[in-house]
């Protein structure tokens, strides 16, 4: 009992000399009063929390390859663009269960080539204009035009079915970034959230004959449904919570009376790991094939013109998949890592092919034309034109300062070791003013995918003011 | 002489509180703690963190923080941002083993690690309803005297906490509760390497949710000592959070209005 006691008693007096150093760590809390009397604010009865608004100025220079194997078909991407654009995601109540959603761009533009003033400085980039209703708990249908995502992995998402040709005029090449400055799909959408299952079923309808693959630069306010909404397409995807955290996705996409099938997963690997893999397979044509029929479609390639390349024109059951990993280091950098394959995409034969098509000719020749145009076909579906690539990316938040972030990416075409890189800085200076600077370039052999693009390196300042 | 004199006596007063303190164990302890800190049932908060550098206001950013207990003892979180204008609508789900981060921009949900939701502010949300009892396990390490942050001397029971699952945030928590009342005082969480990486000092005890609880934190970086983020507790209410809320697909969905 004694020692007890004794033992009690070190243990106190040992503590009295170690709370002395516990107090030293009140040197360092803020001399600001206790807050708590200073509530939030109460919601505003026409924010919802969801708002955001934002003024932002981008100027963007580019340098091109003059030394091309195959020549770029005129007009060629301006070398310099000064881009002043409102930018507005907003949502108005219609009671307790409803509201409408708008999200929108209005930009004003001058580049090289472009002329000011003209009726191509102001253009307006109508991403969403929806409304939604709940009738009954988690049972939700919306109307108008939505932006319907899908996909768990960062640099490409071969589930994202409704992401072909949405992004107009992007300022970024970063696959995060596309994601946000794309149009949505006019459809009708139907949603059931369960405590374990998920189900959505969209269906959007044609409205009108596809546009051309480069958006009009004289398109003023046009909500472009040529680009979104010139086929019909069906959208079934279920999401299940099967077990602790295992969380898969299936998805069936009807388009064109073809079927495309996909999965997603993402799952934790340990702490600071997540893993996920995303595969959609369907009938199709070869990238090439698929590309020189739209263009047929739409006028762009005459009907009666040659092929300037072809991949065998056979419809087979093709797959697209995306498999990698996530890492984030105590010291706030995550980095991303993953493999892309796409199937319909170039074999290393495929473009032999195309520099062999293509070398040589003049930039007015039908068939570099036609070369070209295969290439704007897969940029503007966002789907990659090499059938194997690596993509590394990493983002470190407060770099060096707080509120500073660095990422870069690297996408490097696996067969041919072409690369195409980007490094961007962004610092929030206060809460309402940011400011950023974003390098990119490509890089790799006259003869290589990411070596043989008219662009080979650009810059871009921005700053950008919230409300 | 005298200071020796003083750590002496204050030592017999504690060995006395001591020798009660232990007829309590160190795991009943951070529980009746978790209880102060934490309403058992469903609830709604706001949540303002300011962050200070060197003292001085730098950002300042709001959540709306719904938050449920699950039958283990685990509170799922959900989180909207609602400042800064930058990071308004951006939403985060931070249920056990499973993270998303829903950005209303790109309208995709991601999966991020336990590590990278420590990289946003909205883990501190998470830090501040974790229920300490469930993920580690404690030892008393001592009784001691120590000033809390309105630098009133509280007598504590001084808890050394490890990871004891694979949904503990820190691999190592220092706990000081104070003696009778249960109130949390000061945490210091610790990393799997050892660091020290934050001390939390709990202040602000006022009625809310149906029991004085602590109505603000400061968070002070260990790491880089320049750094300190104040969290208060605004508006907060009893609400029903149904566990379909706690779906990836339900955060586009989530409606603070």
């Amino acid at each position: 009992m004694r020692l007890a006691a004794f033992a009690l008693a070190t243990l106190a007096f040992a503590g009295a000399a170690s709370a002395d150093d516990e107090n030293k760590d009140l040197e360092l809390i803020p001399r600001a009063p206790p807050q708590a009397a200073h509530v939030a604010p109460a919601p505003s009865p026409i924010f919802t929390g969801n708002e955001r608004v934002y003024v932002e100025n981008a100027l963007a220079f580019t340098s091109l390859r003059d030394d091309l194997l195959v020549p770029f078909p005129p007009p060629l991407p301006p070398r310099w663009e000064d881009r002043l654009f409102a930018d507005a995601r907003l949502q108005w109540p219609l009671g307790s269960t409803a509201f409408v959603a708008y999200s929108g761009r209005l930009n004003v533009v001058a580049q090289e080539d472009l002329g000011f003033p003209n009726r191509g400085n102001v253009t307006h980039d109508l991403r969403e204009i929806y409304a939604s209703v709940e009738p009954h708990p988690r049972d939700y249908l919306d109307a108008g035009r939505i932006n319907l995502k899908s996909g768990v992995a960062l640099g490409f998402n071969p589930t994202d079915f409704f992401k072909a040709r949405a992004v107009v005029d992007p300022l970024t090449a970063d696959p995060s970034v596309l994601r946000e400055d794309r149009l949505g799909t006019l459809m009708v959408r139907a949603q059931h959230v369960g405590e374990r299952v998920s189900i959505t079923a969209a269906y959007a309808p044609r409205v009108t004959d596809p546009a051309p693959l480069a958006a009009d630069p004289y398109r003023g306010f046009s909500p472009l449904f040529g680009l979104t909404n010139a086929d019909e397409r069906w959208l079934v995807k279920a999401s299940a919570q099967l077990g602790e955290g295992v969380n898969p996705e299936v998805l069936a996409y009807r388009e064109n009376g073809r079927w495309k099938l996909g999965a997603n997963l993402a799952q934790s690997v340990g702490k600071s790991t997540v893993a996920y893999l995303e595969w959609s397979g369907g009938r199709r044509l070869g990238i090439a094939d698929e590309a020189l029929a739209f263009g047929r479609e739409i006028g762009a390639i005459p009907p009666s013109a040659p092929a300037a390349i072809t991949q065998g024109g056979e419809e087979r059951f093709m797959s697209q998949v995306a498999v990698g990993a996530s890492y984030t280091t105590e010291t706030k950098i995550t980095f991303n890592l993953e493999y892309h394959y796409n199937e319909a995409g170039f074999s290393r034969a495929d473009w032999e092919r195309w520099f062999a098509a293509g070398e040589g000719r003049p930039d007015s020749s039908p068939i570099a034309q036609e070369l070209w145009f295969v290439r704007g076909y897969a940029s503007d579906r966002q789907e990659p034109l090499q059938r194997h690539s690596v993509f590394l990316r990493a983002d470190w938040v407060d770099f060096l300062v707080p509120k500073l972030e660095l990422t870069g990416f690297v996408l490097a075409d696996a067969q041919d070791g072409s690369t195409f890189m980007q490094l961007e800085a962004d610092y929030a200076r206060t809460d309402f003013w940011s400011f950023g600077f974003l390098a990119g370039g490509t890089t790799g052999g006259r003869r290589s995918n990411f070596g043989s693009l008219p662009r080979e390196a650009s810059v871009l300042f921005t700053a950008r003011r919230y409300f | 002489m005298f200071e020796r004199l003083a750590k002496l006596a204050l030592a017999a007063g504690l060995a006395v509180h001591a020798a009660s303190a232990f007829a309590q164990s160190a795991q009943e302890i951070v529980a009746a703690a978790d209880k102060v800190r934490n309403a058992q049932q469903p609830f709604r908060s706001t949540l303002t963190l300011t962050e200070y550098v060197r003292g001085e206001e730098r950002s300042k950013s709001v959540f709306v923080l719904f938050s449920k207990e699950d039958p283990s003892g685990h509170f799922r979180n959900l989180l909207q941002y609602v400042e800064p204008p930058r990071d308004a609508g951006k939403r985060v789900l931070l249920d056990g083993q499973s993270f998303w981060f829903f950005d209303p921009a790109s309208q995709a949900s991601v999966r991020i690690s336990a590590q990278q939701r420590l990289v946003g502010q909205a883990a501190i949300g998470d830090v501040l309803t974790v229920n300490l009892a469930v993920d580690y396990s404690a030892t008393i390490a001592g009784i001691e005297a120590i000033d809390d942050a309105a630098r009133q001397k509280r007598t504590c029971w001084h808890l050394e906490m490890k990871a004891a699952t694979d949904t503990a945030v820190y691999s190592r928590v220092e706990y000081w509760v104070e003696q009778g009342t249960f109130r949390p005082v000061k945490g210091k969480f610790y990393s799997d390497s050892g660091r020290l990486l934050k001390i939390i000092y709990y202040r602000a005890f006022a009625e809310r949710l149906g029991a004085v609880r602590p109505a603000e934190a400061v968070i002070l970086d260990a790491v880089d000592s320049s750094l300190a983020t104040i969290a208060t507790f605004g508006e907060s209410r009893f609400q029903d959070v149904p566990d379909a809320w706690f779906q990836r697909d339900y955060l586009p969905r989530l409606q603070i209005r």
